[in-house]
């Protein structure tokens, strides 16, 4: 199998560092485009992000997991750091256009489709949800507001919208975890 | 993916911080009574949790993934040629086998004493932070500043060692040297260093003796640059760096992560592996201003 590109960069191959952003800029900049409070932000987010991600290359060990999940993971980690640290006002400040973009794909048609197994797992595992816990993680995870901003948008107790956002993601978790036992159990025969 | 068991599962309370940990971030209160409750299972359940994070992400979204802007493209692409010229001498100070420290039995001792030590030393050398803001942020400087490309050659010299770039680079017109002053934090204990800047190629190089030895799975030293022509609650990260355990002495590369119009001061401290974005200064190492 050819490396792919993080272990090139951590192989020190000079090209793989601009093809990097050529495969994962788009996706780079359309979190930080939904997780930043203005354009300039996101710029400035997402240079900060592909530095990290090229010195993050060495630890990318893709028996744990896809390549593209770990540049979200990096993004995201990033991302959240910057919107908490700013103790800014979530990016989006209108309840209207919050609860409308509350609309999840159908598992599956997902326009940022990706065919890795632990992404095909999170589809699966959201689709068996209930819809409030669906609601809250996409609040939370996709439209980076707060547990208590979800709380007063959806009018719910922040200890509901906690409930909801721990049982989602750990049933998320769970599922992941099952997927690569089984993945890995097969792999050992 | 890792293999903890239901045995090993960490408390309702611990996993409550850690799901707030990678949905939207702690607070420092919040953060300091994670570190308390840390253990390898949470750090095992918070990587778990922060990859089921980012694969809903991406599993849920339902608008199109946006092209990268022409502008920040490019731009990309020069840090890309940067982070290429000048990684070579992070990793020969990183890739080296680390010790484990002593696991921190006593971080609570002295706290107090330590955050005020650091509390002084913020406000005696950045007394300029006080100053109001810019009035609009800093746009992305022309490119004058990057380093030249090096060359094509069929047969390539052996790199210069971080020392010899460091010497070189003091040797250059218009570079300055900052003394660091190390805090009362256990790893600054009998340290000595400083920092040699070149604000035109916005290159510069750490130089450490005597600083702790550090376990890069459990946390890694960061700079920060305080430029005057930015916001000033937002240092720009100078990169993460590691000290070996057979090291009394390193230096380090510094690598902007954006353009330094006028480093005004150099601090280092330690955070968790792969650096933050914005450091909570809760364990701050050395300090220096520039005259």
């Amino acid at each position: 199998m050819n490396p792919s590109v993080l272990q090139r960069i951590a192989n020190g191959d000079s090209n793989a560092v601009r093809e990097c952003i050529d495969q994962y800029g788009a996706l780079v900049w359309s979190l930080a485009r939904r997780l930043s409070r203005t354009a300039a932000d996101a710029q400035d987010a997402t240079q900060d992000i592909f530095l990290q991600i090229w010195r993050s290359a060495a630890r990318f060990d893709e028996s744990k997991g896809s390549e593209k999940v770990f540049i979200a993971m990096i993004a995201r980690r990033r991302l959240i750091d910057r919107l908490r640290k700013s103790a800014a006002e979530p990016p989006m400040d209108s309840s209207d256009e919050v609860l409308e973009s509350v609309a999840w794909s159908d598992p599956g048609s997902g326009s940022t489709a990706d065919t890795s197994i632990e992404v095909a797992q999170a589809m699966q595992a959201l689709a068996e949800l209930r819809p409030d816990q669906r609601q809250v993680l996409e609040l939370g995870l996709l439209q980076g507001l707060t547990q208590s901003e979800i709380a007063r948008r959806l009018g719910m107790p922040l200890g509901t919208v906690k409930s909801c956002m721990r049982r989602g993601l750990i049933r998320v978790r769970e599922c992941m975890r099952v997927g690569a036992k089984q993945i890995s159990g097969r792999s050992d025969v | 993916m890792s293999e903890t068991g239901p045995e090993n599962q960490p408390d309702e309370a611990m996993i409550d911080l850690l799901v707030k940990q990678v949905t939207e971030g702690l607070s420092p209160e919040e953060q300091r009574a994670l570190d308390i409750l840390d253990s390898a299972v949470a750090s095992e359940y918070s990587r778990d949790l922060e990859r089921a994070a980012a694969a809903i992400t991406l599993a849920a979204s339902t608008s199109p993934l946006e092209s990268l802007p022409a502008a920040l493209k490019a731009r990309l692409e020069e840090q890309a040629q940067d982070f290429v010229a000048h990684r070579r001498p992070v990793e020969l100070v990183s890739d080296r086998e680390i010790a484990r420290p002593k696991p921190p039995t006593d971080t609570r001792t002295g706290a107090a004493g330590w955050y005020a030590a650091a509390a002084c030393l913020l406000l005696a050398l950045f007394a300029w932070l006080r100053s109001p803001p810019p009035a609009k942020p800093v746009a992305q400087a022309p490119q004058a500043t990057q380093a030249p490309a090096a060359p094509v050659v069929s047969t390539p010299p052996a790199p210069p060692t971080p020392a010899e770039e460091r010497a070189a680079l003091l040797a250059q017109a218009g570079s300055i040297k900052v003394q660091l002053t190390p805090t009362k934090d256990p790893a600054a204990a009998g340290v000595t260093g400083d920092v040699v800047w070149d604000p035109v190629t916005q290159r510069g190089f750490l130089h450490f003796v005597g600083l702790k030895p550090n376990d890069p799975r459990l946390q890694q030293y960061q700079t920060w640059i305080f430029d005057g022509g930015r916001d000033k609650r937002y240092p720009v990260d100078g990169g993460i760096f590691d000290v070996p355990a057979d090291s009394s002495e390193v230096i380090v590369p510094i690598h902007a992560a954006v353009p330094v119009r006028l480093a005004k001061a150099f601090a280092v401290t330690v955070e968790n592996p792969g650096g933050v974005v914005v450091s909570a200064q809760h364990h701050v190492v050395a300090l220096g201003a520039a005259s």
